[in-house]
């Protein structure tokens, strides 16, 4: 594609993976326990998406590449430290909650106006990319809303691969029951695919890319409006940890081949 | 009253998954609670006279289809513009669905053209008081809620392994056809077939009695001070080809994969279990050289019945979590459990 | 190996490591940048552009791998006027403060004769010395000890606080996830310096996506890497120290932040500074923060002698000490992580400037030795650095060594800091005679001023630490010790758990939440995480060294049991367990360890 493609990366925050995480619930309902507190990353499977764009852009001549971002706008400021070194994107910030108790239709009315606001942005090289759920919070279901607002109906969920064909049409493999891929055909853009892992590895930091970035990064932070979630749409009646502790029978004395008899009779059982 | 409508779609054979038969049994217990209410299952494929014979004594009041070859591959466009034809056609209020790949895909994008609003990740769908709660999962496993809405249509996407499948007689019944309006932009996209990984044989088994979860500790270097990768893996696979179980994997196993070390060839992201991995179903699980603490942990947290094999007692991920941790060398566990198997 | 194409960038100051110091320079500086009404402060490097400021943070986030603490913060509420402490997540005024003498419930510690007799007493008489559980309040402590006025903070919280502060002004970047390999050194003036390469396997050798580390060249480079940033190592080793100083006294800070269990209802801002107890040459801190949550923690130092010296078992024994423990039973650790403390104080100080570069913070000698106080001296070296560079900005003077010399060192000199730190070099010598040398040596130098101290005569780490027999000789024969050493090393173990048992510690009943096994505090606290494709920090130098090592030091005492028994008798190191405390290579008693700055480590921001 001579003009390359403008692709749009939605993208939250969520807590570092390992954090543990403790709900509580306060005015506007549930939330995490120190929730600002705890260190964020860009939603991983998200990042992945990010990367991919970036891989296609860099391929793609003329191509351009947004991360369109609801998330608490300090937070979302320190995640940019990370993340801005590592591929060329142009921040659109919105202030407002990552929180993953948030009505997904709320957020993807959210990100579709963002992203139709987004200056220059030409429909016919539209991608949209994200994760094909959130890799913390779990609902996988925003991404084909915004689709869906924006009138784009080839949309394509736990994407591990996006090939260019040589006359301009993709081939894109989804994660689907089983372990295996469902292998699809798409004429082009405009398309919404949510990415799983993908194939690239994280990019490595670059300071000059980071220097770039932030130029732009910065003043949209600093502009960022309030994402203007209602809320109140859900009416929570619990929120809690699963029970999960077990009592665990620990056997220490036993040898290999005693263990595994047991093993093997616990498996025919 | 509730007007439900469960979604369901037909496989290239003309049949219904476990899951949606899963999701058959959950929609027949939500109307039998609900008084008044009515419900009709929805079918999509190429073909849906088998599917609907097959559940025909479920309890359904009607039985709708959108059929078709437009409808036979599961895609976006095509399956959004049915379920949302058939939505519109029982002027459903709760419209149900088992979250595989093809309703993830296409559900929460014609909830959005129908004005719903859409849960995902449900465990169970209840009645209390005469109003639909659901419970479902937030944050990945980690956090569960029970909670309800008050807005119509109402999409719900049924996590799978929560209740036993439907398993009644099939019989006859009527289904009606909606008229499939084809629109010629869905063959934007077409759905060309299925690719399995590249590894030389299978190892995950979604229906497979035992999932067999490895960790790094298998690439560590053992007492000799030296690590036997080979043996880890053919261990592994031995155990995996003589079982027909599924291969799990701890993040950091998958990701050492990623520095250029020596690791175990067939281990994918596929196979990544926990955190950021799958949260796979089965009835049993093996966990061996496993450490980790509450997020991995959450890769077997629908493992019914759990045993692990590690050298630390005091393991993250086996205490408090498994039902039986054997302390030992798994090398040798499993070196034995191989010959045992025969 | 040729030398590979480096990228380079130009800026005009570079800033190596984002701690507290670095958050003192950074905010000042930037303020004055982003000023304006001030001059306009131009960049030198990039034309036209504003001045470009950077810094460069190993962690991967801006509050990763520091520690919880309670200071006075004078020079940080004078950044800060009017500053709403409720503002800062975590922190809270000091409302109580105790120092508390801690008595060993199981006779296991090894206490001089004097405190032997000394807690006889007290357990004949604990009515008399208000004894309470096994704990006993100083009644009569010097102003000098004290932090009356002063913040308890979590400086993961903090340093994400004035990060966001610094970053919000537009005028300076900070980069996280960015080690600095080195510096660069070009005909006696500091030039920039050299980022780590990426896409190496974990020997340094070019893997898949190899790019190698950047030149950052700047005008100025400013070093605030702390007692064990490779940077300032490297600096010293370059330029050497000035007549006289030595960096000899070193100790593990290690420390738990615990969510207390409902019904202790601690006001937040109380502090207890304790004594006596795991050992006597360790000391203990407990600080309250708001929500319930405490920082538990215990320093190891280097004059503690012990080579199977384990900070987490001790500080396992600490938090169960009954004086704590009546508040920390049912807790839940929330967060773990460990530090290398620099305590040598001024003595310690390395050359402050010279051409092209400037040292602060921790790494640049200013913690005081006295007060056991280094946040609040190192957050004011940074801002007189900064108020520095602006006068040199301003006057369009280069940052040579004399113009840094007259506006840097000349206003540290000057300053309380300075003044403090003279009063407190000498505090500690006495503890180079023994624990009670120590004490007096200490309280003497507080109550006079600094004109008295008991002398004593530091020695660096590795002249300390005596075999493991010659230490225990008087609590466990021989032949047993080598038992010991067998079993353990059969099991691939470090020595210490097994030694201390025999020593009459008791085993650690875990319970899962706050009593847990090493490895577990590095998932549940710590978060503990490496990145691939970069060269392992931690390298074994000569590895017929350690084959010969009769210590293996290394192995008892690492912070996260990243390195472990090894082939041979080689330590293995394994980086996914590593925090970064930079204890290994003060403690090595051969200088076998090279301890590079790599990304990962503590992901925990409650630090």
């Amino acid at each position: 594609m001579s003009n390359g493609y403008h692709i749009v990366v939605c993208a939250g925050i969520v807590p570092d993976p390992l954090q543990t995480l403790e709900p509580v619930t306060g005015p506007q309902g549930p939330a995490l326990r120190n929730e600002m507190m705890l260190p964020a990353v860009l939603d991983p499977w998200a990042a992945h998406a990010l990367y991919e764009a970036a891989h296609l852009a860099r391929n793609a001549p003329g191509s351009k590449v947004w991360l369109v971002s609801l998330s608490p706008k300090a937070k979302l400021q320190q995640v940019m430290m990370t993340i801005a070194q590592k591929v060329p994107f142009e921040l659109v910030a919105l202030d407002g909650p990552a929180s993953g108790f948030t009505d997904a239709g709320e957020t993807a009315v959210a990100l579709a106006r963002a992203i139709q606001a987004i200056p220059g942005l030409d429909r016919s090289r539209l991608l949209v990319f994200g994760g094909w759920e959130s890799a913390s919070r779990g609902a996988g279901a925003t991404l084909q809303m915004v689709g869906e607002i924006l009138g784009i109906t080839d949309q394509f969920q736990g994407v591990d691969a996006l090939e260019i064909q040589s006359d301009g049409s993709f081939r894109i493999l989804e994660r689907i029951e089983g372990g295996v891929h469902q292998v699809s055909a798409c004429a082009g853009p405009p398309a919404v695919l949510g990415w799983a892992t993908g194939t690239l590895p994280e990019p490595p930091n670059q300071p000059q890319i980071g220097m770039q970035n932030m130029r732009a990064i910065m003043p949209a932070l600093q502009g960022a409006q309030p994402a203007g979630l209602a809320g109140g749409k859900i009416e929570f009646l619990e929120v809690r940890i699963p029970s999960v502790r077990r009592e665990t029978q620990v056997i220490k004395d036993l040898s290999p081949e005693e263990i595994a008899k047991e093993i093997v009779e616990w498996i025919k059982e | 009253m509730e007007k439900i409508l469960l979604l369901l779609g037909v496989d290239a054979e003309g049949k219904l998954s476990k899951a949606g038969l899963e999701a058959v049994e959950q929609a027949r217990r939500l109307a039998c609670s609900l008084p008044g209410a009515s419900w009709a299952v929805g079918l999509v494929g190429r073909d849906a006279q088998d599917a609907a014979r097959q559940v025909a004594n479920c309890g359904a009041g009607k039985f709708l289809a959108v059929t078709g070859d437009a409808f036979a591959s599961p895609r976006y466009a095509s399956d959004a513009a049915a379920a949302e034809a058939l939505a519109r056609r029982s002027e459903a209020t709760l419209i149900l669905a088992p979250a595989d790949s093809r309703w993830m895909r296409a559900l929460p994008g014609a909830a959005h053209r129908l004005g719903a609003a859409v849960d995902t990740h449900i465990a169970a769908v209840e009645v209390a008081d005469g109003a639909v709660q659901v419970r479902r999962w937030y944050y990945r496993q980690r956090i569960e809620a029970q909670q309800t809405r008050r807005s119509r249509p109402w999409v719900l996407l049924m996590d799978a392994g929560n209740i036993e499948p439907w398993a009644g007689e099939a019989g006859e019944t009527a289904l009606e056809a909606l008229p499939a309006e084809v629109a010629e932009s869905w063959d934007r996209t077409k759905v060309v077939g299925v690719e399995a990984p590249e590894t030389d044989e299978q190892t995950i088994r979604p229906d497979a009695g035992l999932l067999f979860v490895a960790g790094a500790g298998w690439t560590k270097k053992q007492p000799d001070g030296l690590s036997h990768l080979e043996e880890a893996a053919e261990l592994i696979l031995d155990f995996v080809r003589k079982t027909k179980c599924s291969l799990g994997s701890s993040k950091s196993l998958v990701e050492l994969s990623s520095e250029g070390q020596a690791v175990l060839p067939f281990l994918t992201h596929l196979h990544q279990v926990g955190q950021t991995g799958s949260t796979p179903r089965h009835p049993k699980g093996l966990a061996t050289c496993c450490h980790g603490e509450e997020p991995h942990v959450v890769g077997w947290r629908f493992i019914k019945e759990r045993r692990a094999v590690n050298l630390d007692p005091n393991c993250g991920w086996a205490q408090g979590k498994a039902d039986v941790l054997y302390v030992a060398d798994a090398f040798a566990v499993m070196r034995e459990v191989n010959r045992l198997l025969g | 190996m040729p030398e590979p194409d480096r990228q380079q960038m130009d800026v005009d100051i570079a800033c190596v490591g984002f701690g507290p110091a670095a958050g003192g320079f950074l905010i000042t500086l930037a303020r004055r940048l982003a000023d304006r009404d001030g001059p306009a402060l131009a960049s030198r490097m990039a034309p036209g552009m504003p001045l470009q400021v950077v810094c460069y943070e190993r962690a991967d986030d801006m509050g990763f791998g520091v520690s919880g603490v309670a200071t006075r913060a004078r020079a940080i509420r004078e950044s800060f006027p009017g500053l709403d402490v409720s503002e800062i997540p975590l922190a809270a005024e000091i409302s109580e403060e105790r120092i508390l003498y801690l008595l060993d419930p199981y006779g296991a510690s090894r206490r001089p004769l004097l405190m032997r007799f000394a807690d006889r007493l007290i357990r004949a008489f604990p009515r008399l010395f208000r004894c309470d559980r096994d704990a006993i309040e100083l009644p009569f402590t010097p102003e000098f000890l004290h932090k009356a006025g002063g913040l308890v903070l979590s400086i993961g919280q903090f340093n994400s606080w004035v990060g966001q502060q610094v970053m919000m002004t537009g005028a300076a970047q900070i980069w996280p996830g960015s080690p600095v390999a080195e510096p660069l050194i070009e005909e006696g003036r500091v030039a920039g310096v050299r980022l780590i390469d990426q896409g190496v396997d974990r020997k340094g050798n070019p893997a898949g996506g190899y790019l190698p580390g950047m030149d950052i060249r700047s005008a100025l480079t400013v070093i605030g890497d702390g007692p064990a940033g490779p940077v300032g190592r490297k600096l010293d080793e370059v330029f050497g120290m000035p007549e006289g100083h030595r960096r000899d006294e070193w100790a593990v800070g290690m420390k738990f932040v615990v969510q207390l269990p409902e019904g202790v209802d601690l006001k937040p801002g109380t502090v207890f500074h304790t004594i006596g107890y795991p050992e006597p040459e360790i000391f203990g801190f407990f600080y309250v923060h708001p929500g319930r949550l405490a920082s538990v923690g215990i320093f190891v130092p280097s004059w503690f002698e012990n080579p199977a010296r384990t900070a987490y078992r001790y500080l396992q024994h600490y938090i169960q000490h009954p004086y704590l423990w009546r508040y920390l039973k049912g807790g839940t650790l929330r967060s773990w992580g460990a530090k290398s403390i620099q305590e040598s104080g001024r003595r310690g100080e390395p050359y402050l400037a010279g051409d092209g570069y400037a040292r602060i913070g921790e790494g640049s000698g200013s913690t005081n030795v006295l007060t056991g106080s280094g946040v609040d001296e190192a957050w004011a070296t940074g801002v007189l650095l900064a108020e520095a560079v602006v006068d040199l900005l301003e006057k369009g003077e280069p940052f040579t060594r004399e113009n840094l010399e007259r506006a840097y060192v000349g206003r540290r000199r000057r300053s309380w800091l300075e003044q403090e730190s003279r009063v407190a070099e000498k505090a500690r010598d006495g503890f180079h005679r023994g624990v009670i040398a120590g004490f007096i040596g200490m309280g003497l130098t507080g109550l006079s001023g600094g004109r008295l101290a008991v002398p004593g005569r530091p020695k660096p780490p590795r002249k300390r630490f005596p075999r493991v027999e010659e230490f225990f000789a008087d609590r466990i024969p021989r032949g047993e010790i080598e038992k010991i050493r067998q079993e353990c090393a059969a099991q691939a173990k470090p020595l210490h758990d097994a030694l201390m048992e025999r020593c009459g510690w008791p085993k650690i009943e875990y319970d899962g939440k706050l009593l847990v096994s090493h490895q577990d505090a590095l998932l549940m606290g710590g978060k503990v995480q490496a990145p691939a494709g970069v060269a392992d920090h931690v390298v074994f130098l000569y590895p017929k060294l350690c084959e010969s090592c009769g210590t293996r030091i290394c192995v008892e005492m690492c912070s996260g049991e990243a390195i472990h028994p090894g082939e041979d008798g080689v330590p293995a190191f394994d980086r996914e367990k590593c925090v970064h405390c930079g204890a290994c290579f003060w403690n090595c008693p051969e200088e076998n360890i090279r301890f590079e700055a790599g990304p990962g480590g503590l992901h925990s921001a409650e630090n």
